[in-house]
C-alpha cells in the first residue's frame, strides 16, 4: 500500500501522483472523497465530462443542505481517478460519506440551538454556544480542501522556520514547484508526521471519524485482496492512515452513526468560484495560474509572460517583445534576490507591474481576472443523472441556442423573431423561479419589441435549480405551481400585482388568469384604498404592452375597469383626515394613475377619474394638497369652467386660509409641474395674476410659503421662471440662452422618458 | 561633530554599510558593494546575524524595494514615480549609496537642464587655445559614472524637456555615449545605471516619450497607508534631524507628532481619521515629507524661543505653512477644518487657540 499525500488543488501534487501511479501500476485507488458519489465516478474520463465540474451532493428534501466537491484538471484527486478509469482498476473515495457528515451536523446545529434556548432561559452567556453553531456550519459548508486548514496553521510554523512569510508559498515552492519528485510522498508523510506529533487535534471529533472510515476503506480493499492499493489523500491525514490503530477502536467510533439520504450529480464548476474564499473552505487564488503550471511545468516565466502580452495586445495595449524580455529578467533577478531557484506568480506579477503596466494597478487587475483567475467552465454530459428540471432547462437552453457561460453575455432580443420571443419567454421563467441566470437590461434601441439580457452562469445555479426541482419537472410546471404557492401566500395586493407582470411575459396563461383572479379577490376584499392606487399603474402597463407579445389583454382589461371603479370610488374618502406624508404619497400615486389613465385613453376611465378628482377638488374635508392636485387635473383635462377654476383658485389662497394649507394646496396645484408653468399660459397667468394683485404687506405674509412651493422646482425651472417675469413685457422667454444641454434637467426628464418607453420608473 | 550641513547617506551611514559589506557573502554584481539583499536590508531595515541592527531608511513595503533592486541588477533602468514627499529622492540616494557606495552622481532635472548637463560640455578656453581633444571635453556625472561603473542619479525627470531626455535612450540601451566631436565613444562600465525621480502631480511637466518610458521599470511610491506607518517615518526623520541640526530641544513626544500626521491625513484624504466627517482638501499634497519639516521647524522654535519642549504654538505656524498654500482658497479650507474638527476635539483645545491666534 502508497500513501500519496497532496495538497487539493496542487498541480505539482497532481504531477507527482499522475508519475507515481504510473509507475507504481496500483490494481485500485482511493480517494479522499465523498463515498456517496462512488457510483458517478464512471463518468470521469469521458470526454464530454471537462473539468472543472464539482460533484454535488445535496439531500433531496431539503436541497438548499448541499455540499460541493470541485475538481480541476490540475487537481491531483482527478489526475488519480483518471488513471484508475484510463486502466480500468476500480477506483473508490474513502472519506466520511456526506450522508453521515450532514446528518451529524445537522445533529449538532439542532442541539446548539436548544441549548442556546435554555441558556437564554436561565440568563446565561450564551457565547459559547453561538461560536460552537458558527463552527457547526462553517463545517457543514466547508469540507477543508486545501493543505490543513486550522486557526493556527501548523505549516506555517515550519515556514516561519524556513523564513517564509506563510505556509502556502512555503508548501508551493517545497512541493509544487519542485521538479524532481523522487522519494517526495515519504517527505511529506514524515513532515506531517512530526506535526502531528508537535500539533495534536485532540478534540476534534470529526477530524477522528474521518480517518476512522478512511481507514475503514483501506481495510475493506484490503479484504477483497487487493495488494497494491494507492491511497490519495490531504497530506495531513498521511500519519493517520499509515499507523492503523486496532479495527475495533475504528468499528467502535463509526457505529451507529446517523444518516440522511443523500444524491450526487455532476455539475459544471468556475474558475472564478474555484478562486472563491468562502463557497466551500479555503479556495485556491490563482487557478489560471495553476493550470498554466500543470501545462507548462517547466516554463521559467516565458510562457507565462507572453501570455500576458498577448492579453494586453487584445486590449490595444502596445507590448513590445523587448518588454516581454525585460519583464522575464526583471521576475528571474526578483527570484534571485529572494533566493528562490525560479520565478513564481509574485515575482511575474511584480515584473508585469513594473515593466508592463508602468506601476498602474489597473491593468494588472486585468491580468488577475483574465488569466490568474482566467474564467473558465466545465461541461457535463447530457446522460449523467441529474433532477429532471435540469435536464428540462438545458434541453431549452440547447434548442434556443443559449449556451452557459462563466463570463456574462449580452443578448438583445427582438421579440418579433419567434427564436428570440422564446429566449425570452425561458428566461423570465426562471426569473419567476428565483433562478437568476439572466439580468434584465436596458435596450438601447427604442420601442417596445426589444429586450436586452445578460446572461452568466454560476454554479450555484446548481442548487437553485435542485431546490425549484420540487415544484415540477419541467419548466413550465415548476413555474406555474411556484407562482400560484407564492401567489397563495402573499398578503400583499402590490406584491401579487408584481407577480402578475412577471408572468405576462413569461406568458403562463394558465397561472395568469390564477393570478389575475386572486388579485380581484384580494382587490374586492381590501379596505385600502391606499394599496389598490399603487396596483393600477403595473395593470395599465401590462395593458398597453401586452399586445407585443400576443399575450389576450382582456382578462387584465376587465380586472383593470373593476380596480379603476373600485379606486375611484373610494379614493375621495381616502383623501380625508389624513396627514401630510400620506397626502404627498396619495398626490405622488395619484400622479401615476393620471400617467396611466392618460396614456392608455380608454374613454370610461377618463370619465370614472374626472368624477373623482371632481369630488376631492370640492370636498373641504380632504387634504389641501390633494384639491389642489385635483383642481389643476380637471383644469388640464379642460372639465372645470374657466370662471369656477379662479374662484377656487383665489379662495384657496385667500388670506384667512392658514398658511401651511393653502401651502400645501399650491404645491398639490403645481405637482410636478414647473416647465408646465412655463409653457402653459393659463396656467401662468393666473398664478402670476393672483401674485401680481397681492399688496404689499399680504404678500410678505405670504412670501414663505410661495417659496417653499417654488423650491421644490428644478434650478434651471426656477431661473427660467425668474426670467419670464422679468420679460413679461416682452411676452416670451428668451430662447437663446438655453443652447448647451442642461444636464439637471434632462435627468428630471429621463423618468418620464422610460415610462413612455415601457419600462417601470421605480 | 562635522561641520557639515547635511552629510551624504554613505557618510551618514557609512557604518551600516560597513557592517553589511562584511558579513555580506553572496554574490556581487559587478562594481556593487553589496549583495542585492544586503542592499534591500540596508533600505528597509534588519538584524544582522551579528546582532548588529541596520535602521529602517523607507518604511512601507519591502516588495516596491525589491522590485527597485531587482530592477538596478539587470540593465533596466529604474524610475521611481509618485507624489511630492514620498521619499522618491531619499531612495534613491540610499540605492545609490549601497549599491555604488557613492550618492553624489546626480543631475538635477529642470525645465532648463540642457543636452550638455547630460551627455558631455566643453571647456571653451581649452577649446579655443588647443581645439578639440580630450582635456577640453568636461565631463557629467552621466559620464562619469559610465566610466566608473556606478548610479547616477536624474532627480525630476519629468521636468526636463522631452528632446533633452531622449539623449537617455542611446545611453540606456546601448549604454554608450559618443562624442562625435573627437570621433571616440564612452562605453559605460558593469556596475553603471539611471535612477530617476519624476513626481506625477506637477504642472508643466514633459511626459516621457514611449522609447524612453520602455527603458525604465516604473516603481510608484505611494503615501503611507496608516497612520502608525506615517507616524513612524516622522519620528525616525525627526530624530536624526535633531542630532544633525543639534538642537537644544527635548525630542517631541509621540502624542505631538500623532497629532500632525493626523492633521496632514485627514486634509490630505478630505475626510476623518474616523471616516464621518467629509472635509474640503487643500490644493497642496501634504506628504509626509511636509510634516517632517513642520516638527523639525517646531522643535527649533521650541528650542530657541520656547522652554525646550515642543508645544502647539511651537507648530502652529508649521502647521498653517503647509497647508495654505493659496493663499484664498486654502484659507477657507483650513478655517473650515479648525473650526468643524479640531474645534471639537477636547484635548485639542491648545491646537485650536495657537492656530487660531495665527489667522
Amino acid at each position: 500500500m502508497q500513501i500519496l499525500g497532496i495538497r487539493h488543488h496542487g498541480p505539482g501534487s497532481a504531477r507527482n501522483v499522475k508519475d507515481f501511479l504510473e509507475e507504481m501500476k496500483p490494481d485500485i485507488v482511493l480517494v479522499e472523497g465523498p463515498p456517496d458519489a462512488n457510483d458517478i465516478l464512471q463518468w470521469v474520463g469521458k470526454s464530454d465530462l471537462q473539468p472543472p465540474v464539482a460533484i454535488l451532493a445535496y439531500q433531496p428534501e431539503d436541497p438548499q443542505q448541499s455540499l460541493f466537491y470541485p475538481f480541476a484538471e490540475f487537481s491531483p484527486e482527478w489526475q488519480a481517478i483518471l488513471y484508475a478509469r484510463k486502466n480500468n482498476i476500480p477506483v473508490r473515495f474513502m472519506d466520511l460519506p456526506v450522508m453521515h457528515s450532514m446528518a451529524i451536523e445537522k445533529e449538532r446545529i439542532e442541539k446548539a440551538k436548544t441549548q442556546g434556548q435554555e441558556q437564554k432561559k436561565e440568563n446565561e452567556v450564551a457565547e459559547p454556544t453561538a461560536i460552537e453553531s458558527a463552527d457547526a456550519t462553517a463545517a457543514v459548508e466547508g469540507d477543508e480542501k486545501a493543505v490543513p486548514h486550522f486557526p493556527i496553521d501548523p505549516i506555517s510554523h515550519l515556514a516561519n522556520a524556513a523564513g517564509y512569510s506563510d505556509g502556502e508559498k512555503w508548501w508551493e515552492v517545497m512541493f509544487e514547484q519542485r521538479l524532481n519528485n523522487e522519494a517526495i510522498f515519504e517527505a511529506v508523510g514524515e513532515t506531517m508526521q512530526e506535526l502531528r506529533e508537535a500539533f495534536p487535534k485532540e478534540n476534534d471529533a470529526r477530524e477522528k471519524l474521518r480517518e476512522a472510515y478512511m481507514r475503514k476503506v483501506i481495510r475493506e480493499a484490503e479484504r477483497e485482496m487487493f495488494t497494491n492499493i494507492a491511497v490519495i489523500c490531504g497530506a495531513w491525514h498521511v500519519p493517520a492512515l499509515t499507523n492503523m490503530p486496532k479495527q475495533k477502536e475504528d468499528n467502535e467510533l463509526l457505529k451507529g452513526l446517523p444518516k440522511v439520504k443523500i444524491q450526487c450529480s455532476w455539475v459544471p464548476w468556475t474558475y472564478d468560484r474555484l478562486s472563491f474564499e468562502s463557497g466551500y473552505g479555503a479556495g485556491i487564488q490563482s487557478p489560471g495560474w495553476y493550470e498554466h503550471l500543470w501545462h507548462y511545468p517547466k516554463d521559467d516565466g516565458t510562457r507565462w509572460m507572453s501570455k500576458v502580452a498577448a492579453l494586453f495586445r487584445g486590449k490595444q495595449m502596445d507590448i513590445s517583445v523587448a518588454h516581454v524580455i525585460e519583464a522575464v529578467r526583471l521576475a528571474d533577478s526578483l527570484a534571485a534576490l529572494r533566493q528562490l531557484p525560479r520565478p513564481g506568480l509574485y515575482e511575474l506579477n511584480e515584473a508585469t507591474w513594473s515593466v508592463l503596466c508602468n506601476g498602474e494597478n489597473i491593468l494588472l487587475n486585468l491580468v488577475r481576472d483574465e488569466l490568474i483567475v482566467s474564467n473558465k467552465i466545465g461541461a457535463v454530459p447530457e446522460d449523467v443523472p441529474k433532477p429532471p428540471l435540469q435536464v428540462d432547462i438545458e434541453k431549452i437552453q440547447k434548442r434556443l441556442r443559449l449556451p452557459q457561460t462563466a463570463d456574462w453575455k449580452d443578448y438583445t432580443l427582438d421579440l418579433r423573431k419567434e427564436n428570440d420571443l422564446e429566449r425570452s419567454i425561458f428566461l423570465h421563467r426562471l426569473l419567476i423561479l428565483q433562478i437568476n441566470w439572466g439580468e434584465k437590461t436596458h435596450s438601447s434601441s427604442k420601442g417596445t419589441f426589444k429586450e436586452a439580457w445578460r446572461v452568466q452562469w454560476r454554479p450555484e445555479l446548481s442548487v437553485d435549480i435542485v431546490d425549484k426541482g420540487t415544484w415540477g419537472n419541467t419548466v413550465e410546471e415548476a413555474v406555474s405551481s411556484f407562482l400560484i404557492d407564492r401567489c397563495k401566500s402573499s398578503s400583499s395586493l402590490q406584491e401579487v400585482a408584481g407577480l402578475l407582470q412577471l408572468v405576462i411575459p413569461a406568458e403562463l396563461t394558465g397561472a395568469a388568469s390564477f393570478v389575475a383572479t386572486h388579485i380581484a379577490n384580494m382587490a374586492a376584499a381590501t379596505n385600502d384604498v391606499l394599496e389598490l392606487i399603487k396596483v393600477i399603474p403595473k395593470l395599465a402597463d401590462i395593458v398597453r404592452y401586452g399586445n407585443v407579445r400576443q399575450t389576450d389583454t382582456d382578462m387584465i382589461l376587465s380586472l383593470l375597469t373593476s380596480m379603476v371603479t373600485r379606486v375611484c370610488i373610494g379614493l375621495p374618502a381616502a383623501c380625508c383626515g389624513v396627514d401630510e406624508n400620506t397626502a404627498t404619497a396619495i398626490t405622488d400615486d395619484s400622479l401615476k394613475i393620471e400617467h396611466s389613465i392618460q396614456l392608455l385613453k380608454h374613454q370610461p376611465f377618463q370619465q370614472q377619474w374626472q368624477q373623482c378628482l371632481q369630488q376631492i377638488a370640492f370636498n373641504v374635508q380632504a387634504a389641501p394638497m390633494l384639491r389642489g392636485f385635483a383642481v389643476r387635473h380637471l383644469m388640464d383635462a379642460g372639465a372645470m369652467k374657466e370662471e369656477v377654476l379662479y374662484n377656487t383658485f383665489y379662495s384657496s389662497m385667500s388670506k384667512a386660509v392658514p398658511p401651511p394649507e393653502a401651502s400645501a394646496w399650491l404645491e398639490g396645484f403645481l405637482k410636478g409641474s414647473g416647465t408646465l408653468l412655463l409653457l402653459d399660459e393659463n396656467l401662468w397667468q393666473m398664478v402670476n395674476n393672483w401674485v401680481t394683485q397681492l399688496n404689499e404687506e399680504v404678500f410678505t405674509q405670504l412670501l414663505p410659503l410661495l417659496r417653499r412651493t417654488f423650491a421644490v422646482f428644478s434650478k434651471p425651472e426656477r431661473r427660467k421662471i425668474g426670467e419670464k417675469v422679468k420679460f413679461e413685457g416682452s411676452g416670451i422667454t428668451k430662447t437663446g440662452t438655453q443652447i448647451s444641454i442642461n444636464k439637471e434637467r434632462a435627468e428630471t426628464a429621463i423618468g418620464v422618458v422610460m415610462e413612455l418607453m415601457g419600462y417601470s420608473s421605480n | 561633530m562635522s561641520t557639515i550641513l547635511r552629510q551624504h547617506a554613505e557618510q551618514l551611514f557609512a557604518q551600516e554599510l560597513e557592517e553589511l559589506g562584511k558579513y555580506d557573502m553572496g554574490k556581487r554584481p559587478a562594481n556593487w558593494k553589496l549583495t542585492p539583499q544586503a542592499v534591500v536590508t540596508y533600505l528597509v531595515g534588519g538584524k544582522l546575524n551579528n546582532g548588529f541592527e541596520v535602521t529602517p531608511k523607507y518604511i512601507g513595503s519591502r516588495k516596491l524595494m525589491e522590485i527597485a533592486v531587482a530592477t538596478l541588477a539587470t540593465d533596466r533602468a529604474l524610475l521611481l514615480y509618485g507624489l511630492p514627499g514620498t521619499a522618491k529622492s531619499w531612495v534613491s540616494e540610499h540605492l545609490a549609496a549601497a549599491v555604488s557606495g557613492d550618492s553624489t552622481m546626480i543631475v538635477q532635472g529642470t525645465a532648463g537642464t540642457s543636452e550638455e548637463a547630460i551627455r558631455y560640455g566643453w571647456n571653451y578656453a581649452r577649446l579655443l587655445a588647443e581645439g578639440p581633444s580630450e582635456k577640453a571635453l568636461v565631463e557629467t556625472p552621466v559620464m562619469r559614472a559610465m566610466k566608473d561603473g556606478k548610479l547616477v542619479r536624474i532627480e525630476e525627470l519629468t521636468r526636463i524637456g522631452a528632446d533633452v531626455q531622449d539623449t537617455l535612450i542611446t545611453i540606456l540601451s546601448e549604454k554608450a555615449m559618443p562624442v562625435p566631436e573627437l570621433n571616440i565613444e564612452v562605453q559605460a562600465t558593469r556596475g553603471f545605471n539611471v535612477i530617476a525621480t519624476a513626481n506625477n502631480l506637477d504642472k508643466g511637466v514633459n511626459e516621457l516619450s514611449s522609447a524612453l518610458k520602455r527603458r525604465f521599470n516604473t516603481v510608484i511610491l505611494p503615501v503611507p497607508d496608516s497612520i502608525e506607518e506615517e507616524m513612524d517615518i516622522v519620528k525616525r526623520r525627526v530624530e536624526s534631524y535633531e542630532k544633525v541640526m543639534e538642537l537644544p530641544a527635548e525630542p517631541p513626544a509621540l502624542e505631538e507628532i500623532r497629532r500632525i500626521v493626523t492633521i496632514f491625513r485627514e486634509l490630505r484624504n478630505g475626510v476623518t481619521i474616523d471616516g464621518k466627517t467629509k472635509i474640503k482638501m487643500p490644493s497642496g499634497t501634504l506628504s509626509t515629507a511636509e510634516a517632517i519639516s513642520v516638527v523639525n521647524n517646531g522643535l527649533a522654535m521650541a528650542g530657541y524661543f520656547g522652554d525646550g519642549r515642543l508645544k502647539a504654538n511651537d507648530l502652529a505656524a508649521g502647521i498653517i505653512g503647509a497647508v495654505i498654500k493659496d493663499p484664498v482658497q486654502d484659507k477657507i479650507v483650513w478655517q473650515e477644518y479648525l473650526e468643524t474638527v479640531v474645534k471639537t476635539r477636547d484635548e485639542w483645545k491648545d491646537v485650536y487657540r495657537a492656530c487660531r491666534e495665527l489667522i
